[in-house]
């Protein structure tokens, strides 16, 4: 092994029992003013003289753009200016790009020779109202000569196919093949290799607020203001600033609340930087919010878009030894992320199982498609459903029990290492696996179903076991080259808890935008764990960039591990401080103090106490009262940096511990296939979620309802569907299906708590579960449902096309 | 996605909306009822008329009444009022249960029938209806009223028989009160959207013996449909399960629709026969209830 | 292009503005009158984000122009607190935790609105379909659902408000 030098892992925390707040389903903070329809979403926010704009987008998949008239555009009513690509790129420089060689596929805010997919920006209109903008993008006369598009991401890697990126010299931006463990000897010794071909299709967060910045530059002081509802902002600051031109001291970005995200307003810096831009050349506000169709086509963020083959090697008692995966992932016409998705796929490739070794081929293919960003899962949820769909074929090629062979080769140890270099730190997956049966009356459905095939009926029970990786680092973005691109990264969370004079608490949070999380519950519900207070009176602050501590922002599932060690870390700090003036204050021994409900007390006579507010007008009012070495106020700050992470291996055989905080959840949802219209509906469905220490209960089991939703959606629904011409066909919401309350059935949730060894409370991250099971528990239910016919759906989403072609096809080859 | 610029009148009267309509003709003119498909395709920029004549002030066009052997709906009744009739409920329920398939509520207390009528979509759920109805469609314009029947109303996609600066102005379906069975049955991909197919059904039985059947179908051709050889296959037998099979394949067999990003025409045909099952089992039972 | 003057009755207080026929109801709410609440979510009418009640019916204000609402009643999400009172609905959406981003939340709420006025009883099954109708990307509609079958329970008078003591009211704060 070439793993030898791994660093020790943090130590273990004991974690306290009896919390008052942590664990306690309260109401949250953010909502009363969401209520009231008064969330303060960018689109609420006009400053004065603002302007707007809007984009013209491309037509065509492929074309070269041979000329660009912007005369009538100019002159129509309310126009302040036109932008076309080519005046963009001496405006701003190319956008923050992640990918492995940038250079040879760099990306614009703007096209500039070439439009590389439908949707992509070629000009701008700032005007008066986005109407009038939107009334003279339609005089802007753009020739175009057409180029043969492509749309095919396996085609796409041919020798000859069409190149989206000339400077590239082939369509494929990453190829490499990781081999993690014994491969060859695993294989040599497995009684069989279950192989299968599988489909992943691309769907998208879709929030339903899209994504839009305001962008205000001062003339007179160079100074720009943005305000985004875009996320991660303190990480992607000075690369916006570098794009813009501009001195990364002369931006301040800040934070709006964001009508969801699920990933895709991560790093989403396109609109900040066309806003910047236009605000810069016509010397007033702007703001540019993307439309529902922007927004579809041209948000930089769709999902995965995956073809699998893969091998599971197996001895013939079901125990698994290794696995061989080769993907070829569609990653539309540029790669901001580069391969990352792949990362996150990585950190729990072998599942819950106890799989000794893996291979791992990528390749990443450029298309003329809309790029991939983020979404919930970022990747991992895809390689969750490819392994479920080979455990589960190999359960029914052997002739096993689904739910055996998968108690037979669950990881029991911990922490364990897989064989990429992860680790999982904690995990009780027969505890999660028993709770789930119950809870969805597995075996009453077992006995249903027999009787629906005697009825003619096709129900399916769709069982799963499947990890929910949490609290990424950023090792991920570059282990995949031999040359790492940075030491360990470190990624932290900031916070700063300040004590007023009255005793009331304001914690402030750096890089941490609202989007539907909890950002202010889960900090209240902390800071009152840590002080007695009632968390509906602790007061939150959102940070913009300026005054800023280190922060990376939320992605991953980072944020409530990551906020609560900040707000430990912080507490931390206070309770020395106010414990030392306490001593003072009772001419007591600070060690002889202990904090109770609120307070510092001398233990043994509870009378000598000071309340928080006490000894905080002390020192907020009398600093002349303690040493000289006692500042002024009550109020500290912490930068938490990630409490694990290592480096990979210099051959990339090991490639060290980057997510290490392991979830885990069991789905089992019940479905019926009408076998005349390929419709899926639900029976029943049950998920129960192991993410540590539990913080709000209910707001878990809101993310896990509105996850499994998504995945419900990408499992049956949704679909951006481009043609062979590389035409988007999916660009309304009558056509992008995205559930209803019809779609989405009434979960049994169930919460299983394993606590982490290495973060406070025991938390782990748990943002993205429902969407990472959804998809791979819907799949295995529907073959469940239509085994007796023969077929087996091995593509997602499995629509009432693909389902009723499956059933055709089988009749056929009968 | 907002609507380019047009001017508006919203006149009260019939005669003031075809003056209107012939005034602007220049002006690639068009009505606006509840805007419910109108509005969307001007926010996409599909449609841009210079002119729009607002309906909603014509009293005239919201009359909602039951004459001796017809039920007449006003082109400006709301889907919704229509919904709520209890006296649609009464003369054609077949148009209620259908309505309930249409978009969603807050959809339907915008749109209008003759809207839905006009725009034509050939997945709409109430062209079908009116069809299988044999209702009439009164229609106004520069050279006088005229009476279409459903049969003749419906020529393409979103292609109808009005000749420019003419309007729809009400439909007329023949009653049915405590007549036959019916049923509107679809398959649609989510709840609330357009339809992939759609079948309405009206079936009058005689001492169990089929002795009329009006069967069409939405979603499968450019115009709803009259599926003719199921109607054949059904009338005059007791329409055993054999016989629905019967009549389910021969309606099929006539079919084609035209395959698209939710399903190829093989996958249509699979569901049409479903819808068309459905449907008429429905119909059936509800015939056979009757009596 | 020409504009009209139009008035709107919103939340009980008629206004009268002057607009382009092409203003979308949304965009006058809005703009016009400052009435942010009111969302935009897909400008074609399917999310329902956009959900007002006009004369007392719900409708997508994204679909409709401000010209046809000429005269007419509106309510928004503004008009539901009394004061510093919530609404029942609100009040049941913020303890069952109906809302995640709370985008959708306003056409929701006035969609529900509709739903009980129209059923004050409804069923879990009911309300489900009933607000089928608008799109929520965020909480899988289950406790969307509960909220309104709880705020309908409180309306007619069945119901108690939640234990104060786990569920610090607004004002507190
Ligand atoms: C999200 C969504 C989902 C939908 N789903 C469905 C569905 O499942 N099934 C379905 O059938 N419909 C559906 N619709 C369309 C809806 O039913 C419309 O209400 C209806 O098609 C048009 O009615 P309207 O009154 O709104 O007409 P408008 O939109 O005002 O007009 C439609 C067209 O008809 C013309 N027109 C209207 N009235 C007249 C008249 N009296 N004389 C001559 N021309 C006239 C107009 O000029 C225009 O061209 C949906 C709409 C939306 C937004
Ligand atoms: S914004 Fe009006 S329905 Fe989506
Ligand atoms: S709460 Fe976010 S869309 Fe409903």
């Amino acid at each position: 092994m070439t793993t030898a030098s791994r660093p020790a892992p943090p130590p273990i925390r004991t974690h306290k029992d009896g919390r008052n707040w942590v664990g306690k389903s309260i109401r949250r903070l953010e909502d009363p003013k969401f209520l009231r329809g008064r969330g303060g979403y960018i689109g609420d926010m006009t400053l004065p003289g603002m302007l707007h704009v809007a984009v013209l987008s491309s037509p065509y998949a492929h074309a070269r753009i041979t000329g660009i008239n912007t005369d009538a555009a100019l002159a129509a009513p309310g126009v302040h200016a036109v932008i076309t690509g080519a005046q963009a790129a001496e405006l701003t420089d190319p956008l923050p790009d992640f990918g492995p060689n940038p250079a040879a596929h760099t990306w614009r805010c703007l096209a500039v020779e070439k439009v590389r997919y439908v949707g992509e920006g070629v000009a701008v209109v700032v005007a008066d109202s986005r109407y009038l903008a939107e009334d003279a993008l339609a005089l802007i006369d753009v020739e175009y000569e057409p180029l043969p598009p492509v749309v095919d991401p396996e085609r796409a890697l041919d020798e000859g196919a069409p190149l989206v990126h000339e400077d590239l010299g082939s369509n494929c931006a990453y190829e490499r093949t990781f081999q993690f463990g014994e491969v060859d000897r695993d294989f040599a010794d497995a009684d069989v290799v279950i192989t299968d071909r599988l489909r992943w299709r691309r769907s998208g967060g879709q929030p339903l607020e899209t994504v839009g910045a305001i962008a205000d530059f001062e003339v007179a002081t160079g100074q720009l203001t943005v305000h985004t509802n875009s996320l991660s902002f303190t990480s992607y600051l000075f690369m916006v600033a570098g794009t813009l031109k501009i001195p990364a001291n002369k931006l301040d970005i800040r934070p709006m609340p964001a009508g969801g995200s699920f990933g895709s307003k991560l790093f989403a810096t396109k609109p900040a930087v066309i806003a910047a831009m236009c605000s810069r050349a016509v010397g007033r506000p702007v703001v540019y919010l993307e439309d529902r169709i922007d927004n579809i086509s041209n948000c930089d963020h769709h999902g995965s878009d995956r073809v699998y083959d893969v091998q599971l090697a197996l001895m013939r008692d079901g125990t698994m030894r290794s696995i061989k995966i080769d993907t070829v992932d569609d990653y539309g016409a540029y790669i901001q992320f580069g391969v990352g998705h792949h990362g996150n796929a990585l950190a729990q490739v072998v599942g819950p199982y106890r799989i000794a070794s893996v291979e791992y081929r990528v390749r990443a293919a450029l298309t003329n498609k809309n790029q991939q960003g983020a979404y919930r899962g970022f990747g991992s949820e895809v390689n969750n459903w490819m392994l479920e769909q080979m455990v589960d074929k190999a359960a029914r090629e052997l002739g096993l029990d689904p739910v055996e062979i998968r108690r037979h080769n669950f990881i029991r140890d911990f922490p364990y290492f897989i064989p990429t270099g992860n680790v999982y730190d904690s995990g009780d997956y027969d505890g999660v696996l028993d709770k789930a049966l119950k809870l969805a009356e597995y075996d009453h459905w077992r006995a249903e179903q027999v009787k629906a095939r005697e009825e003619g009926r096709y129900i399916g029970i769709g069982l799963i076991t499947a990890q929910e990786r949490s609290v990424f680092s950023a090792t991920e973005f570059w282990f995949w080259f031999d040359t790492p691109g940075a030491p360990v990264t470190s990624m932290p969370e900031s916070v700063t808890l300040k004590v007023d004079a009255t005793g009331g608490i304001t914690a402030t949070l750096y890089s941490c935008a609202f989007w539907g999380n909890s950002p202010e519950t889960m900090v209240a519900q902390l800071v009152a764990e840590e002080f007695d207070c009632d968390p509906h009176d602790v007061s939150i602050v959102y940070q913009g960039s300026k005054n800023g501590l280190p922060a990376t922002g939320p992605g991953g599932s980072r944020t409530t591990v990551m906020l609560a060690g900040a707000v430990e870390g912080a507490t931390a700090k206070i309770k020395a401080k106010a414990r030392r003036a306490t001593g003072y204050m009772l001419e007591a021994n600070p060690d002889d103090l202990e904090w109770v409900d609120g307070g510092y007390q001398v233990k043994g006579s509870p009378e000598a106490r000071k309340t928080l507010a006490e000894i905080a007008v002390m020192l907020h009012l009398f600093k002349h009262s303690f040493p000289e070495d006692m500042e002024s106020g009550l109020e500290e700050s912490k930068v938490f940096d990630h409490p694990y992470t290592t480096m990979p291996s210099a051959d990339r055989k090991d490639l060290g511990v980057f997510y290490p905080f392991m979830g885990h959840a069991c789905h089992v949802p019940v479905i019926e296939v009408d076998i005349e219209t390929g419709q899926v509906s639900f029976l029943s469905y049950a998920a129960v979620h192991d993410c540590g220490t539990l913080v709000n209960p209910r707001s878990l089991a809101g993310h896990i309802v509105g996850g499994t939703a998504q995945g419900i959606g990408t499992a049956l629904y949704e679909e951006f569907v481009y043609d062979e011409e590389g035409q988007l066909l999916t660009s309304s919401y009558l056509d992008y299906l995205i559930p209803t309350a019809i779609e989405v059935p009434e979960l049994k949730i169930g919460h299983h708590e394993t606590p982490s060894p290495w973060t406070p409370h025991g938390i782990k991250g748990g943002g993205e579960g429902g969407r990472m099971m959804a998809p791979a528990a819907i799949n295995v239910a529907v073959n469940d449902a239509l085994a007796p016919l023969g077929v087996r759906l091995t593509e997602l989403p499995m629509t009432p096309d693909r389902i009723l072609a499956a059933i055709r096809a089988a009749r056929e080859s009968r | 996605m907002k609507p380019p610029p047009f001017r508006y009148a919203a006149p009260t009267s019939v005669e003031e909306v075809l003056d209107l309509l012939a005034a602007n003709a220049d002006a690639e003119p068009r009505v606006l009822a509840g805007g419910q498909s109108l509005v969307p395709l001007m926010n996409f920029r599909l449609a841009q008329p210079g002119f729009l004549v607002d309906l909603r002030l014509v009293e005239a066009l919201t009359t909602l009444r039951t004459e001796r052997d017809v039920l007449v709906i006003g082109a400006m009744v709301r889907q919704s009022a229509v919904e709520r009739s209890p006296e649609v409920a009464l003369a054609a329920p077949l148009l209620v249960e259908a309505l309930g398939y249409v978009a969603h509520p807050p959809i339907r207390n915008s749109g209008t029938v003759g809207g839905s009528l006009a725009h034509a979509d050939p997945s709409a759920e109430l062209p079908a209806v009116a069809l299988a109805l044999d209702a009439e469609l009164l229609t106004a314009g520069p050279s006088g009223t005229r009476t279409i029947p459903a049969a003749e109303f419906f020529r393409g996609p979103f292609t109808t028989a009005l000749e420019p600066g003419e309007i729809l102005t009400e439909v007329r379906i023949p009653r049915r009160e405590g007549v036959g069975g019916y049923a509107f049955v679809e398959f649609a991909r989510t709840h609330g959207n357009f339809a992939l197919v759609g079948v309405a059904a009206v079936i009058e039985m005689e001492k169990d013996i089929v002795t009329g059947a009006s069967i069409t179908l939405s979603g499968v051709a450019s115009t709803p449909v009259r599926a003719a050889a199921a109607e054949r296959a059904l009338a005059g037998t007791s329409a055993d399960a054999a016989t629905i099979e019967v009549a389910v394949d021969a309606a099929a067999d006539e079919l084609s629709p035209a395959g698209d990003l939710h399903g190829s025409t093989a996958t249509r045909t699979d569901i049409a026969r479903s819808c068309l099952r459905g449907g008429i089992q429905l119909a059936l039972s509800r015939a056979q209830d009757r009596r | 292009m020409d504009k009209y003057d139009i008035t709107l009755i919103v939340n009980g207080r008629s206004s009268t503005v002057s607009v382009e026929p092409r203003k979308l109801l949304v965009d006058v709410l809005r703009e016009d009158l400052g009435l942010k609440g009111t969302h935009i979510g897909c400008e074609h009418g399917v999310c329902g984000t956009c959900t007002v009640l006009l004369k007392g019916r719900s409708i997508r204000s994204c679909i409709t122009f401000a010209v046809q609402a000429d005269g007419a009643e509106i309510r928004t999400v503004e008009g539901l607190a009394n004061g510093a009172d919530l609404h029942p609905l609100q009040d049941e959406f913020w303890t069952k935790q109906g809302l995640q981003c709370g985008y959708c939340t306003p056409g929701m709420l006035m969609r529900a609105c509709e739903i009980i006025e129209q059923n004050p009883d409804p069923s879990p099954e009911q309300v489900r379909e009933g607000i089928a109708s608008n799109l929520c990307r965020c909480t899988g509609y289950q406790f969307i659902i509960e909220a309104v079958c709880a705020a309908a329970g409180r309306m007619r008078g069945e119901e108690q408000r939640p234990d104060q003591a786990t569920m610090p009211t607004e004002a507190k704060a």
